[in-house]
């Protein structure tokens, strides 16, 4: 006993001595703790580097950035040299499912090119990078919140646009405005236009595109040809406002009662971030006035939503617990299997279905992916249809952006010093990881939409696509390394063609403001759909209790504007 | 043994029907920790009481050890590194827990000054203020007095999550050992006071073994407490442990679930032996030490 | 003689009780101090520079004010609160003394058995916890719940237990989760405690003849008073605020919002459940939690008549 006392001792002592050290070294850097964080909330590149103090000796504490790749990433590898910095460190955080790995490998793959370069140039300068991912990208957000500001988190953050606004307003992010617009000509102008309106606050850039993705209405061709339904004309009836949410209604109506399927519809679930709310921009409603930088609830458009889910949930069409449906054991399998004639998805399901066993064989009774020739044969997509007629069909899109931490590079020797330089870099590594080809990857790899015209050209590229298929570009070797199985199970022709097919629909998409209050928003809608789904509350209950909710909270009622009154006399179907 | 026995001496028919009784009760556990186990080496989550999802597979613990999260894709984790993060915080804890509140209760217990029935009492309210909200100054503290370097950095969260995590079980601590040493027998201590020992010596050789079960039970608590925690983890550690990775990866839309099963069993291994040895040891030396 | 053991008696009593005070100090009295100034602050996402100096008044406490009296969630929140506290406490305490009590009484090697059982729930992370029960009380035929009762014909087709059988469906399915937790507390603590009395009361009462009852209810329960006080106490205090299981329950649908919320939840959620992370809300909701938390505490400490249980140290000089 006595021997196991002085083991507890001894171990309380050293923590003692540590945290001693601790407050040791905390007095001795007041000045360290409390200047960084002023400075970052108010970055000011580009007219930081005043030409006036360069002296002969003195090495370049900044350069100035041109728009010119080349040129730029030369000049910040000579200027970092010229300071002896001959190793720069950066972490990459990212998040999302395991087929997105180029969010992390990305950046590796950009650092590589880089080196490169320099290599080429005869600078001594490298850089490496150090991961950070987890599957739960509101649980990455969160650690970035509070691992931020002790200077702990990554060096580029690779998540959901929707925390730019709160990220922005609280300095932890980059603005790189300056920067950007250097590039625009040379790189952006190529992204897609729509994706950019996520990347800024007010009109100040805070990120880069990563990727985006469309949510495509499936529906089942076995399903469909059941009902005597001919589906060959149906994505431009979708495409002209023709074919509205009443006809889902009715066809999905029509395959339960004719027993050719057990559910007309099928959605997803979750809270923060529902795609339901398709359907108020379906019904021409909006989410956000950017005038008042405000959030709205457009009562009619959440009324009419809230009374077609209710309507399907009422009559059998949609299950009224679906927003408790377990993912991988009901919601999935009740798709591949075709008990539903309609899916609301995500371009992601498409390679989802094939790498996870959803799919139970009749044949054989086993579990097992669907191959890519079923989901071609079985999959019909269209766009998220118009509400009624004389609307317009929609999409929803959450981009992934590249955001740059406020604090980049702090690992880094001289980091006071060369704060500009390094967040440079920072910039250019992602300017890099936004080549064509790389976006192009991660495109085909987790089934995403690449976010520029140059990487879906390369989706056409049959040649480009063979090289992938058998690793013949060039790419570093961790990066090869850590995408040839995904490569090998989802890189085939049938999946890129998808991919090619459904880029379209960004012409169609809408985001959900990236506001900091509208999670809040979001939670409220999620809570009421499912209590309307389950008959617990009539669509007039629903709406007024989303509105008590929206008034209880002082802060809330702030940031919403209620607009519009419920529809009188509005009928569904 | 003797001394068990003399308690179970009285009629073994009574003691069936309360393993009968425990063991009604516990079905659900056996059933829930039954699955998961079953589950950790099926392709498919074993849920219910059909047989058909049980797919036997052991890739989920090959995948495990290689640190990845799903069949395909997926970024590799060191596991095994956080396994060894999750023990350093969780002995951690339970070691500063045990130190401090060994210390404190035998104060509280055995020496008599002002204001004590107060502090007893204001020590256990403290639990009234949660974890949650504490953490928000505790944060403010570990920023004020982060040090800059890297690596000191590093291993000073380590420290520092384990006192303040801690912090957070002496209160019940103290209250607990101190029950214990109320119960040993003022005699003991006082002829070894008589011997010229000091308070501290009599404290170490003396009282320490005898409240054996205390310790225990405040260890394996403690332990418990770090082994398993979230919340301060999350927050404070710059590494990571297998609750963060456990917890940052499951149910989310396209989780592996049985990979995760065998993720949880595995990280409920280590506590059930710690459990099993600590019960063990301090108990059976315990029985034999109460003499007077 | 005495007053020379007296005055090292107060060096000594410093020795033995620094730890803990400076323990108690930079985690406790401190961080106390703070969190209520946090709470007049708009403190969020952790941006300590931004919003220490910015003092908000009140405004923390008219938002909680007004949410707990203008929410309609909110009112449910309340009773669910009380049904919780009430119920878990109640089994969390009982249960554990039966617990102690029935593995006191079997054979140790069993008894081992069961109670690493029971402090499993304990030792799973959270979210693994969550998980097992999830697919217990999950609505639909994948639950294990479920799945036996229509296997013994009790119900036709699957219900959704947290969802459908309003309210004491999903008050259960809380209750249950936090309960299988909160008992294995009070075990360990009785059982230790049942450990440490010395064997040769209970062999004494033996050899009277006491029958188990007699033995429990005239020696083992007196002599555990004081660990019952604790128990009931701490669990009261723990209960009030605590969220996580709950948390997760909610999050994955197992249990109704409405009604499987309680009052730390509500708060959590509304704090750091939505986006931002509002850390001037929820110091504000600690502030009034922790009053109301202490009064609590204190009427429980009285009515079970602490004082009387803190006897003077009789050979303390």
């Amino acid at each position: 006993m006595a021997g196991n006392t002085t083991k507890y001792a001894i171990i309380g002592i050293i923590i003692i001595i540590i945290i001693a050290i601790g407050a040791y070294y905390a007095t001795q850097k007041p000045a360290q703790t409390t200047t960084t964080p002023t400075t970052t909330s108010s970055p000011s590149p580009t007219t930081t580097s005043s030409p006036s103090p360069t002296t002969t000796t003195a090495p370049p504490k900044t350069v100035e950035l041109t728009g010119d790749f080349n040129k730029d990433i030369i000049a910040v590898g000579k200027a970092l040299e010229a300071n002896g910095i001959s190793e720069v460190k950066f972490t990459v955080w990212a998040a999302g499912d395991p087929n997105s790995v180029m969010r992390i490998y990305g950046i590796y793959e950009a650092a590589h090119r880089i080196n490169k370069i320099w290599a080429d140039n005869g600078i001594n300068v490298k850089i490496t990078v150090n991961k950070y991912w987890i599957s739960d990208f509101n649980q990455l957000y969160q650690e970035y919140l509070s691992k931020q500001p002790l200077g702990q988190a990554g060096d580029f953050f690779v998540d959901s646009y929707v925390f730019i606004g709160s990220l922005a307003k609280e300095g932890y992010i980059l603005d790189i405005t300056p920067w950007v617009n250097k590039y625009w000509d040379s790189v952006f102008s190529d992204f897609y236009k729509p994706l950019w309106q996520g990347m800024k606050v007010g009109d100040k850039y805070y990120g880069i595109p990563q990727d985006t993705e469309a949510r495509p209405l499936y529906i089942r061709k076995d399903v469909a040809k059941c009902i005597g339904w001919d589906l060959s004309n149906v994505a431009d009836l979708v495409k002209e406002g023709k074919f509205t949410w009443k006809d889902v209604y009715e066809k999905a109506k029509e395959a339960v009662s004719k027993g050719c399927s057990e559910w007309g519809l099928i959605h997803r679930k979750g809270s923060a971030h529902p795609d339901l709310i398709q359907f108020i921009y379906a019904f021409g409603g909006k989410l956000y006035d950017p005038e008042k930088d405000k959030l709205v609830l457009d009562v009619p458009a959440v009324y009419k939503w809230l009374y077609v889910e209710w309507k399907f949930a009422q009559d059998g069409l949609l299950p009224k617990d679906i927003m408790s449906w377990d993912w991988a054991k009901q919601i999935h399998p009740t798709i591949v299997e075709g008990k539903t004639l309609f899916d609301i998805g995500g371009t992601w399901y498409w390679t989802e279905w094939q790498t996870k066993d959803y799919y139970t064989d009749p044949n054989t009774g086993e579990k097992r992916g669907l191959k890519p020739e079923e989901v071609k044969e079985w999959f019909y997509y269209t766009l998220f249809p118009a509400g009624e007629e004389g609307l317009k069909p929609v999409t929803l899109s959450q981009p992934f952006a590249w955001m740059i931490n406020s604090r980049a590079g702090e690992q880094n020797p001289k980091y006071d010093e060369l704060k500009d330089l390094y967040h440079k870099l920072a910039f250019l590594i992602v300017v890099k990881a936004s080549d064509p080809d790389i976006n192009a990857i991660h495109s085909v790899i987790s089934a995403h939409v690449p976010v520029r015209k140059k990487a879906t050209e390369l989706l056409y590229d049959k040649d480009w696509i063979n090289k992938l298929v058998n690793l013949q570009l060039d790419l570093a070797p961790e990066v090869k390394d850590n995408i040839k199985d995904i490569v090998a199970t989802t890189v085939n022709e049938i999946n890129v063609e998808f991919l090619a097919n459904v880029s379209y629909m960004l012409d169609y998409t809408h985001m959900a403001p990236n506001h900091p209050k509208y999670p809040a928003l979001a939670d409220i809608f999620a809570e009421t759909v499912d209590q309307v789904l389950r008959g617990q509350m009539t669509p007039e209950e629903a709406v007024q209790h989303i509105i008590s909710r929206i008034q209880a909270d002082p802060e809330l009622s702030q940031a919403v504007e209620i607009v519009g009154e419920i529809p009188g006399g509005w009928q569904f179907p | 043994m003797m001394q068990l026995w003399d308690v179970e001496v009285k009629s073994r028919k009574i003691e069936i029907v309360l393993i009968l009784a425990v063991f009604l009760a516990s079905l659900p556990l056996i059933l829930n920790y039954g699955l998961l186990i079953l589950s950790s080496f099926s392709t498919e989550m074993v849920t219910n009481l059909d047989p058909t999802s049980f797919r036997p597979t052991i890739d989920n613990w090959i995948l495990l050890f290689e640190g990845r999260l799903s069949v395909t894709g997926g970024v590799r984790e060191d596991v095994v590194r956080y396994t060894i993060n999750t023990a350093i915080v969780a002995l951690g804890v339970a070691g500063v827990v045990v130190l401090v509140s060994v210390m404190a209760g035998y104060a509280m217990s055995r020496m008599n000054f002002k204001g004590r029935s107060l502090i007893m009492q204001m020590i256990l309210l403290l639990h009234a203020f949660p974890g949650v909200a504490l953490i928000i100054a505790v944060y403010l503290i570990f920023r004020a007095t982060l040090p800059s370097d890297i690596e000191l950095a590093r291993i000073y969260s380590f420290a520092y999550v384990i006192v303040a995590r801690a912090a957070l079980e002496i209160p019940m601590s103290i209250w607990l050992i101190k029950g214990f040493f109320d119960r040993v027998p003022w005699e003991v201590e006082w002829a070894a006071i008589i011997d010229g020992a000091s308070r501290l010596r009599v404290w170490r050789e003396v009282m320490l073994p005898m409240v054996k079960p205390g310790i225990a039970a405040i260890a394996i608590f403690a332990f418990l407490a770090g082994w398993e925690d979230l919340i301060y983890v999350r927050t404070f550690l710059f590494d990571r442990t297998l609750a963060t990775y456990i917890e940052s990866n499951i149910n989310v839309e396209f989780a592996y679930m049985p990979l995760l099963a065998a993720a949880g069993t595995l990280y409920l291994l280590p506590t059930i032996l710690f459990f099993i040895l600590t019960q063990r040891l301090l108990l059976e030396t315990s029985t034999g030490g109460i003499k007077g | 003689m005495k007053k020379n053991i007296f005055s090292t008696n107060k060096v000594q009593l410093l020795i033995f009780l620094l730890p803990a005070f400076l323990i108690v100090l930079l985690f406790y009295i401190i961080p106390i101090i703070i969190t209520v100034y946090v709470s007049f602050t708009p403190m969020r996402n952790w941006n300590i520079d931004k919003y220490f100096n910015v003092i908000v008044g009140l405004q923390n406490y008219n938002r909680l004010f007004s949410l707990i009296t203008r929410d309609p969630v909110a009112r449910q929140v309340v009773m669910n609160t009380v049904v919780f506290v009430a119920i878990t406490l109640a089994i969390n305490v009982l249960g554990g003394l039966g617990l102690a009590l029935a593995n006191f009484f079997i054979d140790e090697r069993v008894s081992t058995g069961f109670r690493t059982l029971w402090l499993l729930p304990r030792m799973t992370p959270i979210a693994v916890y969550g998980l097992l029960w999830y697919y217990f009380f999950h609505g639909s035929s994948i639950g294990m719940l479920n799945s036996i009762a229509m296997s013994l014909g009790l119900i036709k087709k699957p219900i959704a237990w947290g969802q459908e059988v309003i309210p004491w469906g999903p008050w259960s399915i809380i209750i249950i989760v936090n309960g299988f937790v909160g008992v294995s507390f009070g075990m360990v603590i009785f059982y230790s405690a049942l450990k440490s009395i010395p064997r040769e009361l209970i062999i004494a009462a033996r050899v009277d003849g006491a029958s188990n009852w007699k033995l429990t209810t005239n020696i083992l329960i007196p002599l555990l008073r004081w660990h019952l006080l604790f128990v009931t106490t701490w669990q009261l205090l723990s209960l009030l605020t605590t969220y996580a299981h709950t948390f997760l329950l909610v999050e994955w649908g197992v249990v109704s919002r409405t009604y499987g919320q309680t009052w730390a939840l509500y708060v959590f959620n509304t704090a750091f459940g939505r986006g931002e992370q509002d850390q001037g809300l929820a110091a504000a909701a600690a502030v009034i939690l922790v009053i109301f938390g202490a009064i609590l505490g204190w009427i429980t400490v009285r009515a079970l008549g602490f004082n009387k249980m803190i006897t003077k140290p009789k050979g303390d000089i």
